[in-house]
């Protein structure tokens, strides 16, 4: 059986590799010129999660190793994210843009829900490629939630929703859909911390052969160091 | 370790040969301080010796000086494009792989990839040779040329500038493609050996003779040895018809992985008969026409086997009083000196003097390289060049020794002035007469300095020259010049006038005696490869002093009397629950490696009380005491090596090697995981919020995680999910697999060993009803490991979820649909080496295993037939043998799945191969490795766990469709790329959705902390096992 997807989640598939490949700071270039658009305590949170991105996630790592190889770690977008907000309130709307942010610096396109995330998405959307930020009516949220290629939700809700969010997302074939949650709108304890961000990345190891041609140049450099 | 200074008496080389035998294998991997400490003395002159030495080679060099035409094309090229330049590098690659490009399309994009980087502009006309100038000209011109179409930003120019490029773009390759002729002219002496022969009668006329060499790369197949024996035929029958001189007739060197698939330790039977009769037939056609024969060294695995066939050769009534039968002994190898005396004795005890070339040796940075890959206690070389220059003119001083020179002829491969002229020096002094000895340089090297020894003196010098097709041959040569870069530097001082003599004769011992230390402190030993943690061991097979005593700790685990006896372990009690299981060895159902209870229900319960019980004490433990724990697991791991491998043999079916690996990455997680909970869990770290308030966090344990593994790594991955989690401070429940829970048993006893309280840690085997249900629909299940299934996986999560409690992180490890890509820039040998071991290696059962492998169309019939080939030389059989490539799958569900995947591939594609099958195999469950040509990935629906490769062809245009159909598979775990081109790995690299990709080179073997292991998409949530962000998933980040 052919399950039609979602068009929104076509749209931000077609776009997720060309986002992705700008990497965190073509990124934060592009997402930087929207913070003045927001309200303080938003902008601050948006700031900060991109601040974070580019001082953790943002460089390639050297990997030690045997020598005559180079292994890189990096960090990749995971794919499409819904974004959403199940709480009222200017905290919660903190915790919204936060969760935008995150899942934009890491790399993902992005869908809001509702009026919220329609506001959250108009102050982004002439800094970035069409298609990297969407927002759809409360009532396509169900069609997008069961949509193959989601690769995960972030979500600000109460404890019992978020325990049936795991539960719809668990019940879904294909790949394991990753539930980013915040149950904690007041204080917003695990968007406002450091770690937060790697929910949202997949890491990916490069390992090169640098002596598939023969010499291995690291090497024939130490042998020949004075001391 | 026996006194070298000994060597020097003549009745050292007296002794029985078998003891003289023992002296070698011990120096394998002997501490380098203390064995060159040996040596030292050996190779050290007397005042006056060095005082003579040294005047020597400062007047050589002085000469060499005066006579400025004497240098030859090559060192002329080296000078100018020095092997330490960006410009020199670029320039061998293109000759590496240029020529073997097919199709035009890749071979302009490779030109681009490789011109279009360096500064050629600051080589011209610099050098004085017409061939370095023209070829520096052209690539100016194209360098220029290719660049144009592009501006920096990737956008594309005017219409102008690329239609340049279209119209040059044949222009280019052409020219490029007369370049690399030019080239394979300079390094090759003759496409056959009668043009050999006839471009060689000039030098000859000088008083050079030759050595000619088919040199070429390693046979993979039969039908490659077939062509190389062949070709050594037509060579011998060809110097046989030589009519130059009857003095100083040409030889022929033969390299022995030219003329057998196998030649390698794990094939010791085949090469003592397959390669000996090959060898034998070269030998008697030779000695019929008195044509001396070579055998050239290769790779330090090796030696040990060469010396074998050697002396089965030698003592062989073909040989026997012949007296032109030698072989090559390389300098850096610790081992050389042994080697030279068990030599001199074999030939004293037949009567026929043994022809030694000794050289400084060619392999030296993948010496190093694969011994610390492979955790090897030490290394088979030297560490500093002078030190191998030490060992060159210890081994010298033995030669050229009365005792020895009357049994051995040694030959003198260098092009290191100081070098040469010391051996001169130590020849006169020891009373060698000119014809005791001789010679070896490489083609279109050295001719500067032999050139003028030549004319002094009557000294035989005999040039090793390599014969064949360019095409053929560059690649092979350009490898070894880049390998053994260090020449270029020693040519480029000799040439430069400004370089002052007195640098240039520095006596190596004078050198090496000034070191703080005689052993390199710049090349860590293997051991010592990470800063921060303890690298784990691994012995080496492939040397009779590293695996034979090793060998014998095993096998006192491999009889049928020792079976194992497990249990559940709960609390640190056995819990004998009287569901008893035995577990068969899965290559012989008839043999068990033991029993084991499965838990039931009360037990699984009692666990998860306990553990949970257990968590407020274990969290609050300092990390550092846990990783304490992980650190001496680590080491119980080394001091049980023996046992565990055991247990891999015989009950999950692994073969030497994969055991090896096994235990290694055990080790490796519990060291880097131990290590990075030091580093970021023993204290907290503050950060600024996005308030700009001073905050701090810690990450801490969050209660009882479950961890369920898979068997296809029952050490390794079991291990490293129980200890990632415990060390984060979680108390945990473990489910082996069903298949392989007796070492999962060992390694818990071991863990509690280790320190971890028996509160904390528990082992639940059984099977997923009994077991793996109430692990994941307990409430108080805190977060979940999982390395298996995609299905399982789904499953496990939907139980998790389904427990009305907040949502728990769950790290799943899941399937692939792994693919490699090859264009037509790859080295077809490098590439069939990769693929094989990527897809059969451990019988296919690895997730990282190569499932479907694209290759480019227009080498795709030179490819498949030699995967084809080197698949009929894979030998399925005992794990537990030294000859076994390829174990049994696991068990029979498994097997029944591949042959049925099997049966419906014959039916709906091409098979391309399927190894033999011993007839054993019916007493285990083994599938043979198959190979089928499909048309797409998209006949594929899911993994096959197993040893199945399926081949697609694709056009070099499609390459970004072929990305996408992988990409589409849904799965992303590994991917391997084999090409030349940087730019189109780098664009593969950009686009793949894949977890680890492997560009040239294998896609299997991931290394814990260098290549962090996992996928994304179907194939896992991350993050990665042996990564950096692994632990902290186990853990929550709470404020202080």
């Amino acid at each position: 059986m052919t399950i039609v997807q979602p068009i929104q989640i076509q749209v931000a598939q077609k776009v997720f590799e060309a986002w992705d490949k700008l990497g965190v700071n073509g990124r934060a270039e592009a997402l930087k010129k929207a913070l003045n658009t927001f309200p303080d305590a938003q902008r601050k949170m948006a700031a900060w999660q991109i601040d974070n991105a580019e001082k953790s996630i943002a460089e390639t790592r050297v990997m030690p190793g045997p020598t005559g190889e180079r292994n890189e770690l990096s960090n990749q977008g995971r794919g499409v994210f819904l974004c959403s907000s199940f709480i009222e309130g200017d905290n919660a709307k903190v915790g919204l843009v936060g969760q935008v942010f995150t899942a934009l610096i890491a790399g993902n396109p992005v869908i809001t829900v509702g009026p919220t995330g329609q506001e959250v998405m108009d102050m982004i959307a002439p800094f970035v490629a069409e298609g990297v930020v969407q927002n759809i009516a409360e009532s396509a949220q169900d069609s997008l939630i069961e949509a193959d290629h989601l690769a995960g939700i972030a979500t600000l809700c109460d404890p019992a929703q978020a325990q049936l969010f795991s539960q719809r997302l668990a019940a879904k074939s294909g790949l394991i859909c990753q539930l980013v949650e915040e149950t904690d709108a007041e204080n917003l304890s695990s968007i406002a911390k450091p770690h937060y961000l790697l929910r949202f990345v997949t890491e990916r190891t490069v390992s090169n052969n640098t002596t598939a041609i023969g010499g291995n140049a690291t090497l024939l450099e130490l042998g020949s160091m004075n001391d | 370790m026996f006194k070298a200074i000994e060597v020097l008496q003549p009745n050292f080389i007296q002794r029985p040969l078998n003891e003289l035998w023992q002296l070698i294998s011990p120096l394998y991997n002997m501490d380098e301080e203390k064995w060159l400490k040996e040596l030292l003395p050996l190779a050290k002159p007397s005042e006056g010796e060095l005082e003579n030495q040294t005047n020597a080679a400062a007047n050589l060099i002085a000469d060499v000086r005066q006579d400025d035409d004497s240098m030859s094309m090559i060192d002329a090229l080296l000078l100018e494009y020095s092997l330490d330049t960006k410009e020199g590098i670029l320039l061998m690659c293109l000759a590496e792989a240029l020529m073997r490009v097919p199709d035009k399309e890749t071979a302009d994009a490779f030109i681009k990839d490789r011109l279009s980087v360096a500064d050629w502009a600051s080589h011209a006309k610099n050098s004085d040779s017409f061939f370095v100038n023209a070829s520096t000209w052209g690539l100016l011109l194209t360098g220029k040329i290719v660049t144009m179409d592009e501006k920096k930003d990737g956008t594309p120019a005017n219409l102008v500038n690329r239609m340049v490029n279209r119209v040059s773009e044949p222009v280019i390759r052409k020219a490029m493609n007369q370049a690399m002729k030019i080239m394979g002219h300079q390094f090759v002496l003759g496409r056959s050996i009668e043009e050999a022969l006839s471009r060689g009668k000039s030098y000859r006329d000088k008083g050079y003779t030759y050595s000619f060499d088919m040199l070429g790369e390693a046979a993979l197949t039969a039908a490659d040895a077939d062509k190389y024996l062949t070709s050594y035929m037509k060579a011998v029958e060809s110097v046989g018809k030589d009519t130059y001189s009857q003095k100083h007739r040409p030889t022929i060197s033969i390299k022995l992985s030219a003329l057998h698939p196998r030649y390698e330790v794990g094939c010791e039977e085949r090469v003592m008969t397959e390669l000996f009769d090959s060898v034998k037939g070269l030998i008697t056609k030779a000695r019929s026409l008195n044509v001396g024969i070579t055998i050239d060294a290769e790779e330090a695995d090796r030696l040990e086997l060469s010396l074998h066939l050697f002396e089965k050769l030698y003592r062989d009534e073909c040989t026997k009083g012949w007296g032109l039968f030698g072989l090559v002994v390389q300098a850096y190898s610790k081992r050389a000196l042994p080697v030279l005396v068990w030599l001199a004795a074999l030939s004293k005890e037949q009567g026929d003097r043994i022809p030694v070339r000794l050289v400084k040796g060619a392999y030296w940075d993948s010496e190093i390289k694969l011994c610390q890959q492979r955790g090897i206690n030490g290394y088979p070389v030297y560490t500093r060049k002078e030190s191998t220059d030490v060992s060159y003119l210890a081994c010298a001083n033995f030669l050229l020794s009365e005792h020895a020179r009357a049994n051995i002829f040694p030959q003198f491969a260098s092009h290191n002035a100081h070098t040469i002229a010391t051996i001169s020096c130590i020849a006169k002094q020891l009373g060698a007469s000119a014809d005791e000895y001789e010679f070896q340089r490489l083609h279109g090297m050295g001719d500067a300095l032999y050139n003028r020894l030549i004319k002094d003196s009557d000294i035989c010098v005999r040039i090793y020259a390599p014969v064949g097709s360019h095409k053929d041959l560059l690649p092979y040569l350009v490898r070894r010049l880049l390998e053994n870069g260090a020449n270029s530097s020693f040519v480029h001082r000799l040439i430069d006038a400004s370089y002052p003599i007195a640098d240039l004769i520095d006596h190596p011992v004078t050198t090496l005696e000034s070191r703080k230390s005689l052993a390199n402190p710049h090349i860590n030993l293997p051991a010592n490869l990470f800063d921060d943690r303890k690298n784990s061991f691994g012995p080496n097979i492939e040397i009779d002093s590293d695996w034979t005593p090793f060998k014998a700790k095993i096998d006192v685990f491999m009889g049928q009397d020792t079976q194992w006896r497990a249990f559940p372990i709960v609390g640190g009690e056995k819990v004998a629950t009287g569901q008893s299981h035995s577990i068969k060895s899965p290559y012989d159902h008839s043999q068990t490696a033991g029993q084991i209870d499965w838990a039931d229900a009360a037990t699984v319960t009692k666990a998860i009380n306990l553990a949970e019980a257990a968590f407020p004490a274990w969290s609050a433990r300092p990390a550092t005491e846990r990783a304490d724990c992980l650190d001496k697991m680590a080491d119980l791991m080394e001091e049980n090596y023996a046992e565990l491998m055991a247990l891999c043999h015989r009950e999950a079916g692994k073969t030497i090697q994969d055991s090896i690996d096994e235990v290694r990455e055990a080790v490796d997680f519990c060291r880097y995981y131990a290590q990075q909970a030091r580093s970021h869990f023993a204290d907290p770290t503050s950060y600024t919020d996005f308030l700009g308030s001073e905050k701090q966090t810690k990450l801490n344990g969050r209660g009882v995680f479950t961890c369920i593994s898979p068997w296809n790594f029952p050490l390794a991955i079991f291990t490293g999910q129980v200890v990632a989690a415990l060390v984060v401070g979680n108390t945990v429940v473990a489910k082996p697999a069903e298949q392989t829970s007796l070492i999962a048993f060992r390694a818990i006893e071991m863990l509690h060993q280790a320190g971890v309280p028996t509160d904390v840690l528990h082992l639940l085997p059984g099977d997923g009803a009994t077991v793996g249900a109430p692990l994941t629909s307990d409430k108080r299940i805190a977060g979940l490991a999982f390395t298996g299934s995609t299905g399982t996986a789904q499953l496990i999560n939907r139980t998790l979820a389904a427990r009305g409690v907040a949502p728990v992180p769950v790290i799943a490890e899941t399937g692939g649909q792994n693919a490699m890509l090859i264009d037509s820039t790859s080295l077809p040998e490098q590439v069939v080496r990769d693929a094989v071991r990527s897809a059969f290696a451990s019988a296919g059962q690895r997730c990282s295993a190569l499932r479907v492998m694209f290759v480019q169309a227009d080498i795709a019939d030179r490819v498949i037939p030699m995967i084809k080939g080197a698949m009929q030389e894979q030998t399925v059989g005992l794990p537990y043998l030294h000859s076994t490539d390829v174990g049994p799958v696991i068990d029979k569900k498994a097997q029944d799945m591949l042959l049925e995947h099997i049966k419906h591939m014959t039916k709906e594609s091409k098979l391309i191969a399927q190894a033999e099958l011993p007839d054993f195999a019916k007493n285990g469950t083994f599938v043979a490795p198959t190979a089928f040509e499909i048309s797409s990935i998209d006949q594929l629906t899911d993994e096959k766990f197993g040893p199945i490769l399926h081949v697609v062809r694709y056009k070099a245009r499609d390459l970004d469709k072929i990305i996408d159909t992988i990409n589409n598979s849904g799965f992303g775990l590994t991917m391997g790329v084999h090409s030349r081109n940087e730019t189109t790995c780098a664009r593969i690299a950009s686009r793949a959705r894949v977890g680890n990709l492997y560009i040239n080179r294998d896609q299997v073997g991931a290394v814990v902390g260098v290549q962090p292991f996992g996928g994304q998409g179907l194939s896992g949530t991350g993050p990665k096992a042996g990564g950096p962000h692994y632990l902290q998933r186990f853990a929550i980040e709470q404020d202080l």
